[in-house]
């Protein structure tokens, strides 16, 4: 089930009904209604491997608490990760064909945490394998994500909220912010990457274009599902952790994987990136770098490594293929690269008293962009030669000679237009909110003449301009088939 | 505590009351948005929302059925040479469910005497609508039952329904065709004004000959759902106490349809409804298929004064339709006529004299 369908916001709007309704203490009970409801709808299949996640994680938690194991937690992340990496590789590896359960590695990744946060003492197990099957089965989350640990949601899900007309009208209108995004930009970008993938002879603007769309649309199309999956939590009065944070603002690439994705970096960080770079064997390598290449490099050469080995791991994530390697190790070699070189860009910064604000900031964006976009041109094709065939393409044929032609042929001017429009909205209000400017908050304030046409206006936006209905092959979400 | 709970009481009791000012706000602009985005094209919705601005019970004969019938039944030439009040409640492809649930729909504002049904929907063999054009010409339908029902009879799988009857979902996508008119509301009706009856002409001739066929009565096998509704607009005749007569409308592809025809009849024929099927080698009106046609199916704006000038005289043989020129209560009849004709000022009124109907008494 879709989160932009009819029956998801249905299911929604009931949920939400009944929870306000129900006594405090048993509100749970109408989240956990809701999602078996949504799991047993995407199909048997789902509900099965779910259920069986939720059962070993439940399990285990409690075998933890009373034994800290190291055999028996890696027992169990086995039998939970393992299950994913058989379900997710093995029809790549052997050509079998089934339907993977809906946010596989969502659910997967939030129960692998729990464990490893209950063996750490981080968190109490939970007795009640109901309340444990919800914190991995919680439908709006489920679909793609985000990865929540248990102090992040466990507690929030159990704890039956008041219903806050603040926070209703807040969630309200993150949800509409969030289909905004997907149906009005992301849906009718796919033809931009249609058309790239259609391949033939394309000018190098052209092909620049369709990547640099390509990187808008899968951030309109994440963080828009994002933002639908947040307002209907908060509508329910439940807080989920923010998973987007205007990425292509970053300076960085580092920054930008700290404001893209951030719940599955912060997954990778607690639960590989640091035991790897703290374990015995990572500060010996440290030590060993640093006598070799001096204090400063040394020290950075565990964390590039392990850097490296989650990129790549990442990048495996979200497919197994070549491409996926490719997207992974680059941004690994880029990030490892940048920590190796720390101490020169810092003696640069200080020889050639390089300021932090003013005019490096553009010139930090764009390169933070280059290296982003580079990077794309391996996250949407089908393989590697045509990822490179699209990057030498780049740099050839810059006439714009047939440009409304070439551009009318992947959409209509008027859809074109749409598309800048809403582009142009999501830009203003990301600025907004990079200054500070809480923009949500500031709308609330605002005299109900003021809001309400503004929220009638963007319903509208939706209903009309959004890419749903008939004639429309919808688009599932880009990040759903993970 | 108690100060604290009512202030949550009060604060939410007028949370409550704005959120369904704003629903209600959102539903009607949403409302509006539907009915400008919905296309208000020849092929049926319009006849059908221009239905309720007709005076109540001012309609005698109403016909339904498919585009065959909107351009050949011309209710100007009825009225003004005949005095019969007719409206054409047709969409184009319109399957006997549509026709069903169209006539249930006009029945609430309406009475009318005798119901023409077109009998080309015979020959359509899919169980369901498969353009979605004919599922839209259910969208001037304002009584919500009856378009839900239309729409539920028309889709392949009931999960199809939903995206027709919230209307948006199917049409949302036209902003790209909107133009000023469709925005005016009442619609206009292509410049037609309130006083339009359903007629629907075109000016296009096509060369077309004399369809070659061996009159006979053998027959093909209905698709059962059309069977079935045909079945039902018989029973809600017999129910409601209004006549109703098949139309065969002479079309140049006639042959093709002729088996299925002769399955209606038969199946009419249990009902004691009776029909005129002007394809019928017999029936001659000075029809020419060499230029009374617009296309390979409908008759244009002459093809449609020949036939209706023959098919008001067979009415007013068969059934006692009162005349209700000069009556004004029925002036709307008058200014949709005079604008006709205006129009096509060569079609003088002439009244067809030769009534070679047999097995009719009136």
């Amino acid at each position: 089930m879709s989160i932009l369908s009819l029956e998801f916001l249905a299911l929604a709007a009931g949920v939400m009904l009944v929870y306000y309704l129900l006594p405090l203490k048993i509100r749970w009970i109408a989240l956990l209604c809701g999602s078996a409801a949504f799991v047993a709808l995407s199909g048997w299949q789902s509900a099965a491997h779910l259920s069986a996640v939720a059962i070993v994680m439940w399990g285990g938690g409690l075998l933890l608490q009373k034994k800290k194991s190291r055999l028996l937690l890696a027992l169990f992340l086995i039998l939970d990760l393992g299950a994913m990496a058989f379900l997710k590789y093995y029809p790549a590896l052997s050509g079998a064909q089934w339907i993977l359960p809906l946010g596989l590695s969502y659910f997967t990744f939030q129960s692998a945490g729990y464990l490893v946060d209950v063996y750490r003492g981080k968190t109490e197990a939970q007795k009640n394998p109901l309340k444990a099957w919800l914190f991995v089965g919680y439908f709006p989350q489920l679909s793609q994500g985000p990865i929540s640990t248990w102090k992040e949601l466990g507690n929030q899900l159990l704890t039956g909220h008041r219903f806050e007309p603040d926070g209703f009208v807040s969630g309200f209108q993150l949800m509409l912010w969030g289909f905004f995004k997907k149906m009005m930009i992301a849906d009718r970008l796919a033809a931009t990457t249609d058309a790239l993938l259609k391949g033939g002879d394309l000018p190098g603007w052209f092909i620049l274009g369709g990547v640099i769309l390509y990187a808008v649309r899968l951030y309109a199309d994440f963080s828009g599902g994002m933002d639908v999956i947040r307002g209907v939590s908060r509508m329910l009065g439940i807080e989920l952790p923010e998973n987007f944070r205007r990425p292509f603002f970053s300076q960085s690439v580092s920054e930008y994987w700290r404001r893209w994705h951030i719940t599955l970096g912060a997954w990778f960080r607690s639960y590989l990136l640091y035991p790897l770079t703290t374990s015995k064997a990572g500060i010996a390598l440290g030590k060993a770098a640093s006598k070799a290449f001096g204090k400063k490099t040394g020290r950075a050469v565990p964390s590039a490594l392990a850097t490296l080995l989650v990129f790549l791991l990442i990048g495996v994530w979200h497919a197994a293929n070549w491409n996926a390697v490719a997207f992974g190790g680059y941004f690994g070699l880029v990030m490892g690269a940048s920590m190796l070189l720390e101490p020169v860009w810092k003696l640069l910064r200080t020889t050639l008293n390089l300021p932090k604000k003013g005019w490096m900031t553009p010139l930090r964006l764009t390169r933070t962009w280059i290296l982003i976009l580079f990077a794309q041109y391996f996250a949407f094709t089908l393989n590697p030669a045509q990822g490179l065939s699209l990057l030498g393409g780049t740099f050839q044929n810059w006439s714009f000679a047939g440009f409304a032609e070439k551009t009318t042929e992947v959409m209509a001017a008027l859809e074109w237009i749409i598309a800048g429009a809403g582009c142009l909205i999501v830009l203003i209000v990301d600025l907004l909110c990079e200054k500070k400017i809480d923009v949500c908050g500031r709308l609330a304030k605002t005299h109900f003449f003021i809001r309400w046409p503004l929220l009638l206006l963007l319903i509208l936006a939706i209903v009309v301009f959004g890419m749903y209905g008939a004639g429309y092959d919808g688009a599932a979400f880009l990040y759903t088939q993970f | 505590m108690a100060e604290q709970t009512a202030s949550r009481k009060k604060k939410n009791a007028l949370f409550w009351l704005r959120a369904v000012c704003f629903a209600a706000l959102t539903v009607l602009l949403l409302t509006y948005a539907n009915f400008v985005l919905t296309p208000k094209h020849d092929y049926g919705i319009c006849s059908m929302m221009n239905l309720y601005r007709q005076p109540k019970d001012s309609v005698d004969v109403l016909a339904v059925g498919t585009s065959l019938a909107y351009a050949g039944i011309n209710t100007n030439v009825l009225w003004e040479e005949y005095g019969i009040a007719t409206y054409d409640l047709c969409s184009a492809e319109q399957p006997f469910w549509v026709s069903y649930y169209t006539i249930k729909e006009a029945l609430k504002t309406q009475h009318p005497r005798v119901i023409l049904l077109d009998a080309k929907p015979a020959i359509y063999t899919r169980d369901y609508s498969k353009r979605g054009r004919t599922i839209l010409s259910t969208f001037g339908i304002k009584g919500i039952e009856n378009r839900v029902g239309a729409i539920l009879a028309c889709v392949e799988k009931p999960r199809d329904a939903m995206g027709y009857i919230l209307g948006l979902p199917e049409v949302h996508s036209n902003y790209a065709r909107l133009t000023a008119d469709d925005f005016a509301f009442p619609p206009d009706n292509g410049g037609r004004g309130a006083s339009w009856k359903g007629h629907i002409e075109s000016d296009a001739v096509e060369h077309h000959q004399k369809p070659s066929l061996v009159w006979n009565s053998v027959r093909r096998n209905m698709n059962d759902r059309e069977e079935e509704y045909a079945r039902k607009i018989f029973e809600l005749g017999r129910d409601e106490d209004i006549e109703i007569l098949l139309i065969g409308l002479p079309n140049p592809d006639y042959a093709n349809d002729h088996m299925y025809y002769n399955a209606l009849w038969s199946v009419a024929e249990e009902y004691g409804v009776h029909g005129l099927n002007y394809n019928d080698p017999g029936i001659r009106f000075g029809l020419r298929y060499s230029s009374d046609f617009a296309d390979w199916q409908h008759l244009n704006v002459k093809g449609s004064v020949n036939f209706s000038r023959k098919l008001g005289a067979d009415l007013e043989m068969l059934f006692d339709l009162p005349d209700h020129r000069g009556d004004p209560y029925y002036s709307s009849y008058d200014e949709c006529a005079e604008q006709w004709f205006e129009k096509y000022p060569t079609f003088e009124s002439a009244k067809w004299e030769e009534h070679p109907l047999p097995w009719f008494e009136k």
